[in-house]
């Protein structure tokens, strides 16, 4: 009887081992990321330090700057390009380290998370050691594996590198619709850490390897903790107003009195092909 | 010279201090609820001990419950209803505690975020630092969570989070019957989630939802279980065939078109084309 009662008692106290088990186990090995981080980078262009749209210069294949180049015509007539985000569409990788909105970086041990309440843009990376899955479901932010570093032998991490892939598309690095390929084979490494002078200023170098460049492509963003202590974090629902539609391969907007009209110059009226012949009203016949 | 290089000093330990000054704390009193979570089978229902829709009995007021069945008839009618998911905007509490997709708990001592794999819910952010409710909260679908864990069987472990949610906006149901909340928004959800010690893959979530649309306070329990993987990538725009225009809801057929969500109904005002297709 005592003999069940002690294997009983083993079982329980295994079961409450592995309910409370501590996967945080030093903290103090970890840089105080905590906080509201807000972008000081330009959010209009994926590199900081060149100007948006064409002033950008990636290293596009040439058929990616063709490409491009549609996107841009099509985007002065009134339509999106090669920018999917206008259908609430989350940014993806890269694109979603723009940080369209104040960011919020939980680290724990096995994991990192960076959270962006954008557009269903929050990160996962996995820092417990595991391999790159055989098979990966591919997503618009993408699987993210990360290391810790203690570069410099501090005692303490100070860099995270993260690589990431598997992903879908369509994405575009920014607004300007610059595209990422559509074979979609994107690896995208980060290196992200704190201003050594001032721990309230992250960067985040981001190199983006991808079939529609013609070399890989780095870009340093930047970001500042907000010195208040219990900020304000916004919840962000871009289909709450989105005015765009898009039925068949044409976008409309809803107008400001709830009724559809064209986008572009000389757009025709979707095709009521499904409603009784008749019924429809407003266009000139 | 000396006061100069104290000063260095110091202000060289205060910039360390603040990047790696994460308060120590005993992560071992919280409960592992890492992972991956979902609700028990069945569908997705305010209270899960009774069946969906009618079956729920909801203790609406009468002018609530004739709204909730203007919502259902028009349900039956090839509509949506008060029910607002075609357009993929949040659910928001407590339809989200329901957890009609799988969920992920991440406990950290000054907060504890629940994520959602679909995009149909905001990702929680439930504040157990001790704060007070701020005088001014913008209204969001998810609300303002304040929680306080709790060691109710004083065993020096934390099993029990206490949790008050305040300051949503609308519109918002507790289901997909469209099953209303009051417009005014005054809602206060309450929720006591519970670790279960005996079987650690489980959690129950005792769910109270104050609203003025019920004659009282509408409690529930809910239970969670823990499940293997990681959250998927579920963007309710990625799929949608639901197009409101003008506040009519059509659909869009497999082959792009525009058609009627209902019998006889009537297409858009085209208007501002200058051009008939």
């Amino acid at each position: 009887m005592s003999y069940r009662r002690l294997i009983s008692a083993t079982a329980l106290a295994g079961v409450l081992l592995a309910a409370f088990t501590a996967v945080r186990a030093d903290d103090s090995k970890y840089p105080n990321l905590k906080g509201q981080w807000n972008t000081l980078s330009p959010r209009g262009s994926f590199d900081p330090d060149k100007p948006p749209g064409r002033g950008t210069l990636a290293p596009l294949t040439e058929e990616y700057k063709a490409i491009y180049e549609a996107n841009v015509k099509d985007q002065l007539a009134g339509g999106h390009g090669t920018e999917p985000s206008y259908m609430c569409l989350p940014p993806g990788m890269p694109r979603a380290m723009i940080a369209y909105e104040s960011m919020e970086v939980v680290v724990t041990s096995e994991t990192t998370y960076i959270l962006i309440d954008h557009i269903h843009d929050h990160r996962r990376i996995h820092t417990d050691g595991r391999p790159w899955p055989a098979e990966i479901e591919p997503s618009f932010r993408g699987h993210s594996i990360g290391k810790w570093i203690d570069e410099g032998n501090t005692g303490r991490f100070n860099v995270l590198e993260v690589e990431t892939r598997g992903f879908k598309g369509p994405r575009a690095y920014d607004t300007s619709g610059l595209p990422l390929h559509s074979d979609n084979k994107t690896v995208v490494k980060e290196r992200i850490y704190q201003d050594k002078a001032d721990p309230n200023i992250l960067y985040d170098e981001i190199t983006t390897i991808d079939s529609a460049l013609t070399r890989p492509w780095k870009v340093t963003r930047k970001y500042q903790r907000d010195p208040n202590p219990f900020p304000w974090w916004r919840e962000v629902v871009c289909t709450e107003n989105n005015q765009h539609v898009r039925i068949g391969e044409e976008n409309y907007m809803i107008g400001a009195d709830g009724l559809l009209m064209p986008a572009k110059k000389g757009q025709v009226p979707p095709d009521l092909r499904y409603f009784r012949q008749g019924d429809a009203t407003g266009a000139t016949k | 010279m000396l006061l100069r290089s104290s000063l260095g000093a110091f202000a060289l330990l205060a910039t360390l201090l603040l990047a790696f000054g994460v308060q120590a704390h005993d992560e071992s009193k919280y409960p592992n609820w890492e992972g991956k979570w979902n609700r028990d089978p069945g569908p997705p229902r305010y209270d899960p001990s009774k069946p969906p829709r009618r079956g729920q009995q909801p203790p609406l007021t009468p002018e609530y419950q004739k709204i909730w069945e203007a919502s259902l008839a028009d349900q039956a009618a090839g509509g949506q209803g008060n029910d607002t998911t075609h357009r993929c905007i949040p659910v928001g509490m407590p339809r989200q505690a329901t957890s009609g997709f799988p969920i992920e708990i991440i406990v950290t001592t000054k907060a504890t975020y629940i994520l959602f794999e679909s995009s149909f819910a905001s990702p929680r952010k439930i504040h157990t630092d001790g704060r007070d409710w701020p005088k001014e909260v913008e209204p969001t679908f998810a609300g303002y969570s304040i929680g306080k864990w709790l060691d109710t069987d004083g065993d020096g472990r934390f099993d029990t989070l206490e949790v008050e949610t305040r300051h949503m906006k609308g519109p918002r149901q507790v289901d997909n019957s469209g099953l209303p909340l009051h417009e005014d928004n005054k809602t206060i959800v309450k929720e006591r989630l519970s670790f279960n010690k005996t079987n650690p893959d489980t959690i129950t979530n005792e769910v109270t939802t104050i609203d003025n649309a019920f004659t009282r306070p509408w409690t529930v329990m809910k239970n969670y279980r823990r499940m293997q993987g990681e959250l998927a990538e579920d963007n309710c725009n990625e799929s949608n065939n639901h197009v409101d225009i003008g506040g009519q809801i059509y659909y869009l057929s497999a082959d792009g078109y525009l058609m009627p969500a209902k019998k006889g109904q009537q297409p858009p005002d085209l208007r501002y084309f200058s051009q008939a297709q």
